[in-house]
């Protein structure tokens, strides 16, 4: 039921998100916009290269060829660069200054994050159709019309390439994999990866406990400390691994941040998990 | 009823009203110092990407300077957009409309002003991205007739300028397509007026892009300023671009003019002009 929710809210702000980035236009203007934009700008590129290749400055058309296909290739991808981290950049500042509905979101019984999501997919899509129609336009104009044999060959792409990424995917998930009481692989994200909230202020020690008295199941304490829902369930059951403590270690619980420090006496630096 | 104002006194308040709008512009781009700074700095970063790519496909370093002179025009042709003829559009979503149309005042004076405003802004940046172009790029610039080069630019300002009240004219209907006109209006022209090429009026450009980037005043500018400016070319050389961007001025100011009139009174016929959210 709450993905289902998740999903339908994501849905609705892809929507907005299509209103907002076309700013509620019409359509074929916001279309030819679409097409023209990345169009003009492969444009600037290529008559770059075939201008400098008019004037002469090396007698080497394949060297121009190649370079023109990397130019082509970096400047159809540079369009995911502008469109998701401007269109994502702007999100916040647009929604509480300009269309002031932040705070409607922000109260609302859902979150912000399918919003964000919603929005995202939005940038990813107009992106994506910026990429497609500039490559396939490459390949028409310079190979097609002006027989330039560019190397560019859009049925011989090597997709495997992207099994590298499809891996360390794979091994982020692994490391964050649910255990008893992890994080589910679906429910990962860029929360997990960074330092708690609270992880730069001095710690206060709330328990004394001994190590003994822990089990000793989780995998991955960081994933416990920043999950929202096992936050609660920390200050209950709190696992650490016996190798990293020790079986008689003392060792603190914070309570505030649900971090365990182990191994603190005056004048020794604590170890925090 | 209220006095007719005599045709001096009817120009006074029109300068007045143009300085007023000048003022108004002038003041609020340059209160935030680090705007500026950004201002000048950023558009370096494109032009470095493109002298950068010059020089790897072995250009000579003249095509740098071509592209430092291009980059600071763009800021111009930036400024024209967003801030001239996209102008109406942000004055009605803001509310001064309806106070710039109750002025007793012409509506080509406030456009005056923010042409003016405008121009010396983007003059104070445009000299700003040269500068720190020749500084950072070290590319040669021949300043043989410094007051050829003054007056070429004068005059496609003017002309610039001019488009850019016309634009402004016919953009003061537009609801929310003003935002993706202006857009649109982007990097094809950066493309057509050749502001990243060496030189656009080159064989190897098809005519008819040519003489699609001739219909911008900024192409023939362009031009003429790097002639004179780098290839250390006479005002002998460049008298048809002279002609040329004195032409587009005669022509554009009147259709400026005609068209604010026509789409005042359009707006006022359908009931649309001050109309917000549309």
């Amino acid at each position: 039921m709450a993905i289902a929710d998740f999903v339908k809210s994501a849905g609705e702000s892809f929507r907005v998100g299509w209103k907002i980035e076309s700013n509620w236009t019409d359509p074929v203007l916001f279309a030819t916009y679409q097409v023209i934009r990345p169009l003009a700008s492969l444009l600037i590129v290529a008559f770059i290269v075939i201008i400098g290749a008019s004037v002469g400055a090396s007698a080497n058309s394949a060297f121009y060829s190649q370079y023109l296909a990397w130019l082509i290739v970096g400047n159809a991808f540079y369009a995911f660069v502008l469109q998701i981290m401007l269109g994502m950049a702007i999100l916040v500042h647009v929604d509480r200054t300009r269309y002031e509905v932040l705070k409607n979101i922000y109260i609302s019984p859902g979150t912000l994050h399918p919003y964000v999501i919603g929005r995202g997919l939005v940038s990813v899509v107009n992106g994506a159709v910026s990429v497609i129609l500039t490559l396939l336009f490459s390949v028409a104009i310079f190979n097609g019309l002006l027989h330039m044999n560019i190397p560019l060959n859009l049925l011989n792409v090597n997709l495997l390439m992207l099994q590298p990424a499809r891996h360390w995917l794979h091994a982020l998930r692994c490391k964050h994999r649910f255990e008893s009481n992890g994080i589910h692989p679906g429910r990962l994200c860029l929360r997990h990866l960074l330092p708690s909230r609270g992880s730069h202020l001095p710690n206060c020690p709330t328990a004394l406990v001994r190590t003994a008295d822990l089990e000793c199941v989780a995998d991955n304490l960081l994933a416990q400390r920043c999950s929202r829902e096992l936050r609660s369930l920390a200050h209950s059951e709190l696992h650490v691994r016996s190798c990293l403590l020790g079986c008689d270690d003392s060792c603190y619980i914070d309570h505030w941040d649900c971090s365990v420090q182990a191994g603190r006496t005056e004048g020794e630096e604590a170890r925090t998990l | 009823m209220l006095p007719k104002a005599t045709p001096r006194e009817e120009l006074l308040i029109n300068l007045r009203a143009a300085y007023a709008r000048m003022w108004v512009r002038l003041r609020g781009s340059n209160r935030e110092i680090t705007g500026l700074v950004a201002e000048i700095g950023l558009p370096i970063l494109t032009i470095g990407a493109y002298v950068i790519l010059y020089r790897a496909i072995g250009l000579p370093p003249t095509a740098g300077a071509a592209v430092i002179i291009g980059g600071a025009m763009i800021a111009f042709w930036t400024n024209v957009l967003w801030n001239m003829s996209s102008q109406w559009f942000w004055e009605r979503e803001s509310g001064n409309l309806e106070m710039y149309l109750v002025a007793p005042v012409s509506r080509m004076s406030v456009l005056l002003g923010m042409a003016m405003g405008g121009s010396v802004n983007t003059s104070i940046r445009a000299l700003g991205i040269v500068l720190l172009g020749i500084f950072v790029f070290q590319v040669p610039f021949q300043l043989a007739d410094p007051l050829s080069i003054g007056l070429v630019f004068v005059l496609t300002l003017v002309a610039l300028y001019t488009m850019g009240m016309l634009f402004a004219s016919i953009f003061m209907l537009y609801g929310r397509e003003a935002w993706n006109t202006a857009n649109l209006l982007q990097e094809p022209v950066y493309f057509l007026s050749g502001a990243y090429f060496p030189r656009i009026y080159a064989p190897v450009v098809p005519f008819a892009l040519q003489a699609a980037g001739s219909l911008i005043p900024m192409t023939i500018g362009l031009d003429a300023i790097r002639r004179l400016a780098i290839n250390g070319e006479g005002i002998a050389t460049v008298w048809p671009h002279i002609l040329a961007l004195i032409a587009c001025t005669l022509i554009l100011f009147p259709l400026a003019r005609r068209a604010l009139n026509y789409m005042e009174s359009l707006g006022k016929k359908e009931g649309r002009l001050t109309l917000r959210w549309q």
